[in-house]
């Protein structure tokens, strides 16, 4: 299957970092059409597009909007925030697209911003970004010269590093000045988010896809890929791969054409060992499905997920145990510590991926690894503890022979994997002793 | 079949039914079905969800909610770990989590016992551990106040104590630092709590994490009692449980009266109970002896002496009250003088009027009011400390708070409050006759006949009133201002301790005082009569809301109590009167605030219905002592306001643990006259008034009224209301 | 009144509640002063009309704001799953010997603190090593010796 360039369309031929070669380009016609437009038509055509929340919960975007009070039905602000937090490992699509579109996703925000009635913009853009916040900074000052505002206030808004804060609900405490903790829903954001007030959050791929929806029509757009999931993504490919970078492909591309006709295959002579589909939260892949088209409900099917679109394969030099180690290292340390499986189920996680890759554990550690995945499954406050506990059961699943060949005394690879002796953030927290298990 | 306001559902098979908007763990606890909980407190605002220790199955969803995030809906199917496998396997899990790094404290836990974290593991958790790995440590305990020890490792990080900090008292002070597993709880720089109400989180907590210094290691639940009865140091007057041991008052406790404090209680009611146990308390009666100062007496022959001064004053008794005593000791005190001697002129710090019956309402009126009005120069929270905590919940739930000093509203405001049938007016100062002023002016803005418009007066003492009222039904007759004053009765330690009172002791013949501590009468009273605290009193007590409150007492105190020998006083002249205070209760009724009798006032006092407005008589009531300042011809730049702090008075002052909280010698300066001086925070300064001057340190305040400065009283010496300002060299 | 009150102000001018200014008002204080210190905080605090605690709080809960000091350059190293997958532990590794300390730690001269971070975004163009707050990618083990230098010239 061909690429397909709609969110990035254009962008290899031109600099449409450039206000005037944006506009050249068709920019800002989608605006001026969906201005002309009613609010409500302006939700029914990304209704009719089937467009899909490109962050990784898949939500229907035009039905997401519905959702959100007329402003005759609340005496509140309605905002609109765009979530720019994008930090689950593996993904780098919304930075590509801020930094080679910025234009377009702005345009897409106030599109956005006119079919749900607000006058108020937030983009909460992870703190770590920040060439990607001063392009984005001056494209929006670009617009605004332009007087393409209309009224509408755009705020950039800039977080501090903290993966949790790409949770919907904890990216609408982090704006409002707090420690980005989750909320319980209900109430949701659309009745109550940010400032209690009704508030639509989406991603800055799905925001950077209402243009083009706009501009060739919602109906089009949905006969593109799969009913499924309609229309294009922008597939983030990385790990042991000759071509590591973002492609928009049609939804419906399987991982075998991203991998190795885009992605020039495993370098290096290696094998494939495994495919991480969605974004470390997912469960993984083994190379039998490599057949599997790159949407929602095929990848469910295969027992996983559709996830961020970020494709991590893995090499046969890679330790699944480390690699779960190091992914539960990675949920431990991004942990909010609000509820209590979370908080205390990854760090335990952690514990006994040490004693396992360290050649110590016994069976009975094994299967006790596999129960407290088990008992955070569907027991926390967000998705985090499911997005430790699923992945990490997986690989158990997937590569047993690898974990029971550590209990029988190691390491098989002996210091020979590429994750050996990884050195993980949650290891070099000097304020409080924590002693996890952790080689000193 | 319900009804429009209420609905219907099925918990672990029970049918129930409850009024609309009903959340799930009362819908259940009504069914008879319990569910635990950890973070789940409701007077910390709208549930969080945090634990997950309160998860159930409920039809129709495939994951376990978190119960306390849900309201009850109709036809609702929800089923708990006693009638689903899921459900139970959650809890346990939950548990199991909290117990992974929770220590093996227990033998050495102060909660053990009364530990919902244990008895909670008895009826859900897991009977066994899997952790093999080393438990996250802690330095432990950390004192993080004087008064409050936190051990971190106990700590299950469910944040009560931080949403309190936050969301009811609102100081900010306690707060979670770092994410995840390295979460703990903390204070800046490792500063101390200093808070009014840090107290609490003492009770909120659910495991031993926060506890009381004062109570550590001293009893274990089942050697305990619980006296319920009321704290008698403010006029709020909050509904306590007083813990007792072999005698003695070890700890206070919030006994919850949903109207008065909501189940919470400020650091002095709570922390303050070891003034019991003051070295300096006076154990006998103590009798000026020329030459050795003072020596101790028999009872009998203080009653004898007591007897003589009393006979010896040629009618000439001016009796100086604290307005702490219980409402049956200021009669027993009223029929003993007024009665047996004709001594019918008393003293109090305040004046006090029962006007503003006509306006009154409980205290949780102000929580939901749409409009408060608080006018008067003093905090609230130095008067009235939990009035404070309604103040800041009205705010919460989206009620407009006004505060000035100034006693006059303007007409903007006096008619948004007319138009209100949801508004408070609320008086913290000084002034006011008793709440007479503020019953005129509820009335003039149309409050009568409106439940949802109320009125209070925050007054100086804690039971101003009763003591008053209870003073006056003793007999009839006027007062007559004796000159020169044979004798002086000074009734309490506050009395004892006030300077007005003390100036009439010096122009007093002879002196009679009844008091806890030696430093406060020794030196100037002829005969010392050892006094009785709250804690150790039956008794009633009026509140500031008009409501008549019932003390028990909790321990034995080591002297008689004052009924008992006022009883054997007034004997000797005449005056028959019982040393049981329901017995004297029984004779006030229907003429102190209440025509309730003792008994029916019970553990969780009603508040009277209002009375018919009636504008006061003038002068009806004891008059105040003459005030201490003079007019001064010097004119400072700046106004003065002296204050009493919340951590004041004799009782207070003998408890080191909250030394802390009282006030440092600091003079508040507001923001711009601090700028205009070139004064920092901090600065030492000099202030200085006609022929005075006090050095103390500066605090700048951007909340305080440009053109005023507050000084504690004890730090404010002989200054007078005009005050200027300057950097000390 | 601190120095940064105005400009605090100023940044809460932007939100609708003053309180959403603190992540802004917190990097503002961090970038003048270089690490968030105590007094930093009560700056902050003011500007805000915060306590000093709830400025400490905030700021302990996310990973680019430091409540030590830290040294005049940042060096951040990605380890996570993309990146160890092709080296990242060996461009660590590298940069360690290179300053002579660990990760986590800063160099006696405080001139460079060296740590490793979670997913930085570059994934596809790893390993991603990020200095002084810009993106450097594509990084090997044999690259670093030149960073090294880089900083140490300052």
């Amino acid at each position: 299957m061909p690429a397909r360039s709609i969110v990035l369309a254009g962008a290899d031929e031109r600099d449409l970092t450039k206000f005037d070669e944006y506009r050249a380009a068709g920019g800002f016609s989608a605006l001026a059409k969906a201005r002309a437009m009613e609010p409500q038509a302006v939700i029914d055509e990304v209704l009719a597009s089937s467009l899909r929340g490109r962050g990784g919960a898949f939500f229907a975007t035009g039905r997401k909007a519905s959702f959100i009070p007329k402003p005759d039905q609340t005496p509140k602000p309605i905002y609109l925030v765009i979530n720019a937090d994008e930090s689950e490992p593996g993904t780098f699509k919304d930075r590509e697209i801020m930094l080679r579109v910025p234009h377009r996703f702005l345009e897409g925000a106030l599109i956005t911003a006119h079919a749900i009635q607000s006058k108020n913009v937030f983009i909460y853009i992870r703190g770590e970004y920040l060439a990607e916040f001063e392009v984005l900074r001056a494209a929006l000052d670009e617009i605004r010269a332009a007087d393409l505002l209309a009224g509408v206030t755009v705020v950039l808004h800039r977080g501090a590093g903290a993966y949790i804060c790409g949770e919907e609900t904890a990216l609408l405490e982090s704006l409002e000045g707090k420690r980005g903790q989750p909320r319980s829903k209900p109430p949701f954001p659309a009745i109550s988010g940010v400032y209690a007030s009704p508030t639509l959050v989406n991603n800055v791929e799905t925001i950077a896809t209402v243009t083009p929806i706009i501009e060739m029509g919602g109906a089009e757009y949905a006969k593109i890929g799969p009913q499924d999931s309609t229309g294009s993504r922008v597939f983030s490919l990385s790990g042991n791969v000759a071509n590591g970078g973002n492609y928009e492909l049609e939804n419906g591309t399987t991982l075998r054409e991203l991998i190795y006709d885009f992605g020039g295959g495993i370098p290096n002579g290696r094998e494939l060992k495994a495919v991480i589909p969605g974004g470390s939260s997912v469960p993984v892949l083994t190379p039998d499905q490599i057949d599997t088209p790159l949407s929602y409900d095929a990848l469910a099917e295969a027992g996983t997920m559709f996830g961020s679109g970020a494709i991590i394969v893995i090499d046969d030099r890679a330790c699944m145990v480390q690699l779960g180690l190091r992914v539960a290292q990675f949920y431990m340390h991004e942990s909010c510590g609000k509820c209590t499986p979370c908080r205390e189920g990854t760090r335990w996680m952690v514990q006994i991926l040490h004693k396992i890759e360290d050649g110590d554990a016994s069976q009975a550690d094994l299967d006790l690894l596999l129960d407290v995945c088990d008992r955070i499954l569907g027991k926390c406050l967000c998705p985090l503890g499911d997005a430790a506990a699923m992945p990490v059961a997986s690989y158990i699943d997937r590569f047993r022979d690898e974990f029971q060949a550590h209990l029988d005394g190691g390491c098989p690879m002996d210091g020979a994997s590429s994750l050996d002796n990884l050195f993980a953030p949650v290891d070099q927290h000097h304020h409080d002793p924590v002693p996890d298990g952790a080689p000193a | 079949m319900s009804t429009p306001e209420t609905v219907k559902l099925t918990i672990d098979g029970r049918e129930v039914e409850v009024p609309k908007g009903t959340g799930l763990v009362e819908t259940a606890a009504f069914a008879g079905v319990e569910i635990p909980v950890f973070c789940y407190e409701p007077r910390l605002g709208p549930p969080v969800g945090a634990c997950r220790m309160c998860l159930v199955e409920v039809d129709g969803i495939p994951k376990l909610q978190a119960g306390c995030t849900l309201t009850a809906q109709d036809g609702m199917v929800v089923r708990t770990a006693a009638e689903s496998e899921k459900a139970a396997e959650g809890q346990n899990a939950t548990l199991e989590f909290i117990l992974v790094n929770h220590p093996l404290d227990c033998p050495v836990c102060d909660k053990g016992g009364e530990c919902p974290l244990q008895d909670l593991t008895f009826r859900y958790g897991p009977g066994q551990t899997r952790m093999t790995f080393p438990k996250r440590t802690f330095d432990k305990p950390i004192p993080i106040s004087p008064t409050i020890a936190l051990d971190r490792e106990r700590c299950i990080l469910c944040y009560r104590c931080t949403r309190f900090s936050e969301s009811v008292a609102e100081d900010g002070q306690l707060v979670a630092r770092n994410r995840g597993a390295m979460s703990m709880i903390t204070t800046f720089e490792n500063e101390p709590y200093r808070a009014p109400f840090s107290g609490n989180v003492i009770e909120l907590c659910p495991v031993g994490a926060l506890t009381s210094t004062q109570y550590r290691f001293e009893a274990r639940p089942w050697e305990i009692q619980n006296v319920p009865t009321v704290c008698g140091l403010c006029p709020v007057g909050c509904n306590i449980s007083a813990t007792t041991r072999e005698g003695k008052v070890k700890r206070i406790l919030s006994r919850n009266h949903p109207e008065v404090d909501m189940g919470w209680l400020c650091d002095k009611g709570r922390f303050a109970y070891p003034h019991l146990y003051a070295e300096d308390r006076i154990a006998t009666p103590l009798e000026r002896v020329r030459r050795r100062g003072f020596g101790e007496i028999s009872w009998d022959d203080a009653l004898d002496r007591a007897e003589a001064l009393l006979r010896g004053a040629g009618g000439r008794i001016v009796t100086a009250l604290s307005g702490s005593e219980t409402v049956e000791q200021a009669y027993a005190l009223g029929r003993l003088l007024r009665e047996g001697l004709g001594a019918h002129s008393a003293v109090l710090p305040e004046a006090t009027s029962s006007a503003l019956d006509a306006f009154r309402a409980p205290l949780s009126t102000i929580g939901h009011a749409k409009l408060v009005a608080v006018i008067g120069e003093e905090r609230v929270a130095d008067r009235a400390p939990i009035v404070e905590l309604w103040i800041k919940q009205a705010r919460r739930n989206g009620g407009e708070v006004i505060e000035q000093a100034e006693a006059t509203l303007d007409p903007e405001l006096e008619s948004r409050l007319r138009a209100s049938d949801s508004a408070v007016l609320i008086w913290s100062g000084r002034g006011g006759g008793g709440g007479a002023r503020l019953a005129e002016l509820a009335h003039s803005l149309g409050f009568d006949g409106k439940p949802g418009c109320a009125a209070f007066q925050l007054p100086a003492t804690p039971n101003g009133r009763g003591v008053a009222e209870a003073w006056a039904a003793a007999a009839d007759g006027d007062e007559e201002n004796p000159e020169p004053i044979g004798l002086l009765i000074v009734s309490g330690d506050e009395a004892a301790s006030d300077p007005a009172v003390r100036a009439l002791a010096e122009k007093a013949e002879h002196v009679i005082a009844l008091t806890m501590y030696q430093g406060l009468a020794l030196g100037w009273a002829d005969l010392v009569l050892p006094g009785t605290s709250y804690l150790e009193r039956d008794g009633s007590f009026v509140n500031l809301e008009g409501r008549v409150q019932r003390l028990r007492r909790s321990v034995i105190p080591p002297v008689p109590d004052e009924l008992a020998w006022i009883s054997k006083l007034a004997e000797r002249f005449g005056v028959e009167l019982s040393p049981h205070a329901s017995l004297v209760f029984a004779e006030l009724s229907g003429r102190v605030a209440t025509t309730l009798s003792f008994g029916e006032v019970g553990e969780r006092a009603p508040l009277a219905a209002r009375t018919p407005y009636e504008a006061p008589a003038p002068a009806s009531s004891p008059a105040s002592p003459p005030a201490a300042d003079t007019p001064e011809h010097f004119l400072g730049n700046l106004r003065l306001l002296r204050y009493r702090p919340l951590f004041s008075g004799p009782a207070v002052e003998r408890v080191p643990e909250l030394r802390f909280q009282r006030p440092a010698a600091e003079v508040e300066l507001a923001y711009d006259d601090a700028q205009r001086r070139q004064i920092a925070n901090g600065d030492p300064v000099t202030v200085r008034s006609n022929g005075t001057s006090v050095e103390l340190l500066a605090r700048v305040s951007r909340a305080l009224t440009a053109g005023t400065v507050r000084v504690a009283e004890e730090h404010a010496a002989d200054l007078h209301r005009d005050v200027e300002v300057v950097r000390s060299p | 009144m601190s120095a940064l009150y105005d400009e605090i102000r100023d940044l809460v001018a932007l939100y609708p509640e003053a309180r959403s200014a603190t992540l802004p008002a917190l990097r503002l204080a961090q970038e003048r002063y270089g690490w968030l210190s105590p007094e930093a905080f009560r700056e902050v605090a003011e500007g805000l009309g915060e306590t000093p605690a709830y400025c400490m709080a905030v700021a302990s809960f996310y990973d680019m704001f430091h409540l030590e000091p830290i040294g005049t350059h940042l060096v951040e190293v990605c380890t996570n799953v993309s990146c160890a997958l092709i080296g990242a532990q060996q461009v660590l590794e590298a940069f360690e010997s290179g300053l002579g300390v660990h990760a986590g730690e800063t160099t006696p001269d405080g001139n460079v603190t060296l740590r490793t971070v979670e997913c930085a975004g570059g994934c596809g163009y790893g390993t991603v090593v990020v200095v002084d707050h810009r993106y450097r990618e594509h990084l090997k083990a044999e690259d670093v010796p030149a960073i090294v230098e880089e900083l140490r010239a300052g």
